[in-house]
């Protein structure tokens, strides 16, 4: 008897390719489309239809067999009310990172390991050995960052049959085997949504609220937000404030809802040399011992060297250089090894507390 | 992808030859002028798009100034309904409960209540229901010629002499108040009589893109003194219930297509039913070959004394449509799959579910549709394929 995989197989390249890599090991593998959200929005078909038509075909090509399993109720309640909670808190929230630890390594991998699977498997850009999680062959693609929060019993009867390709490689495997996503466009946008921009999204679920923009560092007023919860730290778009050099979001005060800019690239709330972490989580369900890691601050940022060290459910990172823009509600990811090739874990960056906001 | 069998032509059809070159001119040529300019070229361009619209309603034994083109027969479908909202508000509307969804979105978006007509278990409007239903605050009853579905030929005429008794008893007693029937005949047009006189209709939608004319290029004919309301406004085009720059090679098009498909009308029902014939006695053969065990499983629905020659419905219980067309376009066959996607997606088919037929028949069932790119060879071996395929499927799901 050939060893059972469970292939979740979204209708992208990464899936596809993935599926025919485990056929050719001589696994028997079932694809599943996840079906976590179908919801249309305003001028944004969901393209949740033709992405499982799409990963169905791939699954008659190869002869394989296929299911669909229906995970809205669970995808709505753990991963877009977080995300909506956190958006509400003045926080920027990553979506993927909590679909990967409550849908596609905690939901799927229990009802795969029920429904009689040996392996879960995914088209997702990292590697695995021996219950470790490593990163991408493909820098520019790993996506590690994404996975920090799955526990260890899930990743070791996890295979990532693309960890260790390119994505150039996967893409010409693809075309090769004549398989129908072969040229299909990377999704844009919220993963789950389709070509729909995080504004439009909330817009449709949290009520606008206007505010006030201040100079953070005259406090003037220079115009008006539609809502704070639009506005990311770092964030140099949208703001619309008239020529000149550009505005870049250095806090928001999300009580008195004013969102504050700055015109100086050196403005100190826009550079730390330090985070504090919170909802801290590790691979080994173990917390590593304080000392220097390699940490990544947002998905595909460079690895930065940092003196980590662990006070309960807390970690303080100080940088060894200044990191711009750390985004509360993302995620501050943890490497070992010489090349920071092991991802250990990480934690949610939390606001600033030394940074008072202007009163 | 060469050698594709394509069972498709109830979905689209390829636009002829002779309808392209017939519309270049006003694309490409010395005839792209607008019709609505006063310089001559200009004029004469206005000239024969009235002549285009004359060709069309006189393929259909209508008048060229009872037509107004329009995008498609989704829009002509529209455009249609307004009729109701053009007589206040106190009415009603009767559509068969198999019609398109753009005739239930038009039924359900006029200003009016709207009811739905019964039919048979075998896809035929029920005319004692439409009896039943008939009220004197009925303004519309809207029937297509054929099910797009089914295949199967609704009884327009009956429908027709419903409508004239209806009519004649409110007169008789002073009630001038209308009561008209459209029909959309998208899918009739080329095997079928479409003349309005002898169908007895009051509007008539038609589509290019179902008669190897262009996509969105479609007309209504509707009876002169029916008012309809505007449904794009600007400059005043189409008596100003269609404004745009007209679509010249559209109209020129459509006249093209429908005068070609008039002509050819007889010998292609002819050439399909015999297409059909063939179609069923290989794919029956080849199952029976692959010994099938149940080939019960394998079914048409549709009543057949109804059906057009150039539909094949079919259902395969128990399996999953979807998986059949996928592995049906592996090998080049294209087969019909709206009702089939739909399902699988848990969007059922009201068409298949006014029928009576199961969620297991629903989810099983494919359209198959021929038409001119169908030869006897490539229909017999796509019959064959398919019987393959959905041996291979029931092997895979019955073991």
């Amino acid at each position: 008897m050939n060893k059972r995989v469970y292939l979740g197989m979204s209708g992208g390249v990464d899936s596809a390719v993935s599926a025919v890599l485990l056929q050719e090991k001589g696994y028997d593998v079932t694809g599943v489309y996840m079906k976590n959200w179908s919801r249309d929005l305003p001028g944004a078909k969901c393209p949740w239809a033709d992405d499982l038509a799409d990963a169905k075909r791939v699954a008659v090509q190869l002869g394989i067999d296929f299911r669909v399993v229906d995970f809205q109720a669970e995808y709505k309640h753990k991963v877009v009310d977080y995300m909506l909670t956190e958006f509400q808190a003045g926080r920027t929230p990553n979506p993927d990172v909590m679909c990967n630890q409550e849908v596609k390594f905690k939901l799927f991998f229990e009802m795969a390991m029920e429904q009689g699977a040996v392996f879960i498997a995914t088209g997702h850009y990292a590697q695995t050995k021996d219950g470790q999680l490593l990163r991408a062959r493909d820098e520019k693609k790993d996506q590690t960052y994404f996975l920090y929060r799955i526990s260890e019993e899930a990743l070791e009867r996890t295979i990532f049959p693309v960890g260790g390709m390119l994505k150039s490689e996967v893409k010409a495997l693809a075309a090769e085997r004549g398989l129908p996503v072969a040229a299909k466009k990377e999704s844009m946008g919220i993963c789950f949504v389709g070509n729909v921009g995080m504004r439009e999204f909330l817009s449709e679920f949290l009520p606008l609220k206007p505010g006030e923009i201040r100079d953070a560092d005259t406090d003037a007023v220079l115009g008006h937000h539609e809502s704070a919860v639009f506005y990311t730290i770092g964030q140099r778009h949208g703001l619309y404030l008239g020529g000149g050099l550009p505005y870049y979001v250095s806090g928001k005060d999300m009580e008195k809802n004013i969102v504050y800019v700055s015109r100086d690239l050196n403005n100190a709330d826009l550079w730390q040399t330090a985070a504090s972490l919170v909802d801290l989580s590790f691979i080994s369900g173990r917390a590593p011992s304080d000392g220097k890691y390699l940490v990544r601050v947002r998905h595909q940022a460079p690895l930065v060297p940092a003196d980590v060290s662990f006070t309960g459910e807390e970690a303080t990172v100080v940088f060894q250089s200044e990191q711009r823009a750390l985004t509360p509600g993302q995620s501050v990811v943890i490497y070992s090894g010489e090349f920071g090739e092991v991802c250990l874990g990480g934690g949610v960056i939390e606001p600033p507390r030394s940074k008072a906001k202007k009163q | 992808m060469h050698n594709i069998v394509y069972l498709d032509h109830a979905a689209a059809t390829p636009v002829s030859e002779k309808v392209l070159a017939a519309m270049l001119p006003y694309m490409t040529g010395d005839k792209f002028y607008n019709p609505g300019a006063a310089y001559l070229p200009a004029v004469q361009v206005r000239r024969e798009y009235e002549q285009a619209k004359d060709r069309i309603a006189h393929a259909i034994g209508g008048k060229g100034s009872e037509i107004l083109m329009t995008a498609g027969a989704t829009e002509s479908i529209n455009l249609a309904f307004t009729a109701v909202g053009a007589v206040g508000l106190d009415s009603e509307i009767l559509v068969s409960e198999i019609e398109h969804k753009s005739v239930m979105e038009a039924a359900r978006n006029a200003r009016s209540d709207f009811r739905t007509i019964r039919v048979t278990s075998g896809g035929i409007a029920d005319l004692d229901d439409l009896r039943k239903k008939i009220t004197p605050r009925t303004r519309l009853i809207s029937v297509a010629l054929v099910n797009g579905e089914l295949g199967t030929v609704q009884p327009l005429s009956d429908i027709a002499a419903m409508v004239r008794a209806e009519r004649e008893r409110r007169l008789a007693i002073g009630d001038a108040s209308p009561l008209w029937l459209h029909s959309d005949a998208s899918q009739g047009v080329g095997l079928l009589d479409v003349h309005v006189a002898r169908l007895g209709v009051d509007m008539l939608t038609l589509n290019a893109a179902k008669v190897y004319g262009p996509k969105q290029v479609g007309a209504l004919w509707a009876r002169a003194g029916i008012k309809l309301q505007p449904i794009v406004v600007g400059g005043g085009q189409e008596s100003g219930l269609r404004s745009g720059t007209e679509n010249v090679a559209g109209a020129v098009g459509l006249a093209m297509a429908i005068e070609e498909a008039e002509r050819t009308k007889s010998s292609e029902l002819q050439r399909v039913g015999e297409l059909k014939t063939a179609f069923i006695a290989s794919l029956y053969h080849t199952l029976h070959e692959k010994a099938i065990a149940e080939p019960k499983k394998v079914a048409i629905i549709g009543e057949k004394k109804r059906q057009l020659a150039s539909f094949i419905p079919l259902t395969i219980t128990g399996i999953d449509a979807e998986r059949l067309v996928f592995a049906l376009e592996n090998r080049s066959v294209l087969v019909g799959t709206g009702a089939a996607c739909a399902a699988s997606r848990g969007e059922h088919s009201h068409v298949l579910r006014a029928i009576g037929l199961s969620d297991e028949q629903i989810a099983g069932s494919l359209r198959i549709t021929l038409g001119k790119l169908n030869t006897l060879e490539n229909t017999k071996r796509a019959a064959e394929i398919i019987a393959e395929e959905i041996a291979k499927e029931c092997h895979r799901q019955f073991g």
